[in-house]
């Protein structure tokens, strides 16, 4: 039977070796896990300062103690490993049931380390491993992939049951924005954490486990998981409104707040938002609402799409999606959009960083910067074909493919226009603009993967009012909210949750202490888990000094520090974030150019 | 006497009620292996079928028939109840003794029942197959 801490796998795909080795429990109390634990290991065994593709990078998965439980939303892992997009830490989130079903394979966490010579893929079953040459699947997609694996299993019981995580296209020609999908259509998305699976040559994780996982204390964990759950069955946005229509019942609610990104945030509001509303996807292409384990909440859909020209089915499209692929394009036909998401999945791409590439080629071509032999098509803003088209040469590194593979900074800076790239730390913008949602230009400048909206969503508060009210217009007190936000976040991320939990009233530190509690025996505070969730932001920030950044990466692009927002009811605004930026140093305890003081350090335990 | 009406359609496929099942049979493990209840899902129709673990037989039947479900049609095994030598789902991994639903709770308060959040399952009065529905039907209206 699988505990806490537990045990981890380490992987030699140079040798083609492993071991298995107990996870410290002293640093497992320290960092949590997950994203936490998983950035504490990395530090400690690689240079900040290594080629995020070559073999001395190493590419972390990570469960946390609650993945897997029972606990509300208990899906989660972490992928960590530093960044081919960025050149910071990276750690990317991914659901589904693969989470879980690695720890009921008896580990916890994997680490892969050096390089294989040919395409392998790792098995694991109740403990048991083994390492196959898996040059068959190298091309595949991540479909094609699941389905050939699930194949070659003979027990059709044992094929449904298996779980795979695996890399598509995209990862394997290195592609800085391609990620890992679990599950055929979940992702830990983010920050290029495919093209270092790709780089590694190992393709695919499959696991199947029916070792069961003991809470320490049950009775305190049954107590504070039935707490959680009544507050998740309560809270407005995790009963209602996320089952009812997914995360797309966001593209109304910032289309009237005017932040909905579009055309490639030259605009903050989309005449066309209701066509790719989440309403309109409830009414159009919805087949099922489906939940990650132990999800109450639901949130994901399925789809299909009959139109002949954009045929397929699948999961999706996610606000951030039909947002970006949508509005940020200037598109308003779900066929082309899901199709393009679609696509995404199987060629293993993230599809924010995707589509606000193809948004920035948009731009880029229609102000003529890509000649039209480079472009190959029209690439003007709203052509749902241009977008379903040049995703698909990404996703192979085709045509404009070729560049726009690497992510809208790569693209943008390769046709000599840099400031068209709407990112922070060469990371693309997810789908709310800063300028009239201000704490949220400082979780973007701050995010230690580059910009991010789940490292301190304070949408919650600044629009939802899930916690309370606040204005999004004003930077007074942002800096605050955006610290809790970033710290109850990191420890959400560690523990394995899903950060939908914190998009319910009252959910907060005392929840995740006593669940943490009751999941691993340590004799947690509120305290310390607070502290904790500061030690894991802290130590992300480090890594990210150490791998060179500095306060001058600590920022937001041009257009939306200096151009105004040209209509809506942020209409006129700026993001105004040097009234923000010295506070949230100061609330850190970071010095005035954003490095960690002794004194901080000295608490945190991390000097 | 009680009965668990499972309601297909609502289902997500969340498999928390295998969670809240084998905590609560095996004091606090979790594991989808103990659980009486299991989620099966039906890629082609994005459809998940929750099956909860019946009477034990001794012997596989012999004679699978095609069940037809809202105009879907499925392997009877898909949906069968029993605990049988030829459906591995039920049982218990070490042992390998076959598991079967105990309506847990006096008076019964099935686990999984209480933690579906989406009203898949439900605990009903089994006055009948006939009668069942039409009351489960009020419980919804009301």
């Amino acid at each position: 039977m699988n505990s806490w801490p537990g045990k981890l796998l380490r992987v030699d795909l140079t040798k083609g070796t492993w071991a298995v080795e107990d996870i410290d429990p002293e640093l497992a109390r320290a960092y949590i896990g997950g994203r936490g634990l998983g950035t504490k290991i990395l530090c400690d065994e690689i240079d900040p300062q290594v080629d995020p593709l070559s073999p001395e990078n190493k590419l972390i998965f990570m469960t946390g103690p609650l993945t897997g439980t029972g606990a509300p939303a208990s899906a989660r892992y972490m992928v960590i490993t530093k960044s081919p997009l960025t050149g910071a830490i990276a750690s990317s989130n991914s659901g589904g049931y693969f989470p879980a079903e690695l720890r009921y394979a008896g580990f916890n966490a994997i680490i892969f380390e050096g390089k294989s010579k040919e395409p392998v893929s790792l098995y694991i079953k109740n403990g048991e491993v083994e390492l196959r040459p898996t040059k068959h699947l190298w091309g595949k997609t991540t479909h094609e992939t699941e389905d050939i694996i699930k194949g070659e299993i003979e027990d059709p019981w044992e094929a449904q049951e298996t779980r795979i995580a695996c890399i598509g296209p995209a990862g394997e020609k290195l592609g800085r924005i391609a990620c890992i999908i679990n599950d055929k259509h979940r992702a830990a998305g983010r920050s290029g954490v495919g093209a270092v699976m790709g780089s590694k040559k190992l393709k695919a994780v499959v696991v199947r486990g029916t070792q069961g996982i003991q809470a320490a204390d049950f009775d305190l964990f049954k107590k504070s998981v039935r707490s959680a759950m009544q507050k998740l069955g309560s809270g407005p946005v995790t009963s209602e409104g996320l089952p009812a229509y997914g995360t797309a019942i966001l593209v109304n609610i910032i289309n009237e707040c005017g932040i909905l990104p579009t055309n490639n945030f030259q605009q903050g509001m989309f005449d066309r938002a209701g066509k790719i509303s989440g309403e309109s996807i409830a009414e159009n292409i919805l087949t099922r609402n489906k939940g990650c384990f132990a999800c109450s909440i639901a949130c994901a859909r399925m789809t299909t799409i009959e139109d002949e020209k954009y045929k397929g089915h699948g999961e999706g499209p996610e606000y951030e999606t039909v947002e970006l692929m949508g509005a940020d394009c200037g598109i308003d036909d779900l066929a082309p959009i899901t199709k393009a998401n679609y696509l995404c999945n199987e060629y293993g791409m993230d599809t924010i960083s995707a589509a606000c590439t193809v948004a920035t080629a948009m731009e880029l071509y229609e102000k003529g910067y890509i000649p039209a032999d480079d472009a190959g098509m029209d690439l003007s803003f709203g052509n749902g074909e241009a977008l379903v088209k040049l995703i698909e040469q990404m996703g192979v590194r085709k045509g404009l493919g070729k560049v726009a593979a690497d992510g809208a900074y790569v693209l943008a800076d390769t046709y000599g226009h840099p400031e068209l790239f709407m990112g922070v730390k060469k990371q693309e913008i997810p789908a709310y603009d800063p300028r009239g949602v201000q704490g949220m230009g400082l979780t973007y400048a701050t995010s230690n993967r580059g910009a991010c909206h789940v490292r301190g969503y304070t949408i919650a508060n600044e629009v939802l009012g899930v916690h309370e009210k606040l204005d999004p217009l004003i930077t007074e007190g942002k800096a605050a909210t955006v610290k809790v936000f970033q710290d109850l976040t990191a420890l959400v991320d560690s523990s394995g949750l899903c950060l939908f939990v914190t998009l319910t009233p009252g959910f907060g530190f005392g929840d995740m202490q006593a669940m943490l509690k009751g999941a691993t025996g340590f004799t947690y505070t509120v305290q310390e888990v607070t502290e904790a969730s500061e030690r894991i932001w802290n130590l992300e920030r480090i890594f990210n000094l150490k791998a060179g950044f500095t306060k001058a990466d600590d920022t937001l692009p041009k257009r939306l520090l200096e151009e105004p927002l040209p209509e809506g009811g942020p209409k006129g605004q700026v993001c105004r974030l040097d009234e923000m930026l010295p506070e949230y140093y100061e609330l850190r305890g970071w010095d005035a150019e954003g490095v960690p003081t002794k004194e901080k350090l000295d608490k945190l335990g991390l000097s | 006497m009680k009965k668990i009406l499972v309601d297909y359609t609502k289902c997500t496929g969340c498999r928390q009620c295998e969670t809240a099942c084998s905590a609560a049979h095996y004091e606090g493990e979790t594991n989808p292996q103990k659980s009486r209840i299991r989620i099966f899902l039906d890629e082609a129709h994005d459809t998940f079928h929750p099956v909860i673990s019946g009477p034990f037989t001794n012997a596989e039947c012999t004679s699978k028939n095609v069940v037809n479900i809202g105009g879907t049609e499925y392997d009877e095994c898909t949906v069968c109840r029993a605990s049988c030598p030829g459906r591995p789902w039920f049982w218990e991994p070490e042992t390998n003794i076959a598991l079967k639903c105990d309506f847990c709770g006096d008076p019964p308060d099935p686990q999984c029942v209480a933690i579906c959040a989406h009203g898949a399952l439900q605990l009903i009065d089994d006055l009948g197959l006939g009668r069942a529905r039409s009351q489960a039907k009020k419980k919804t209206a009301g």
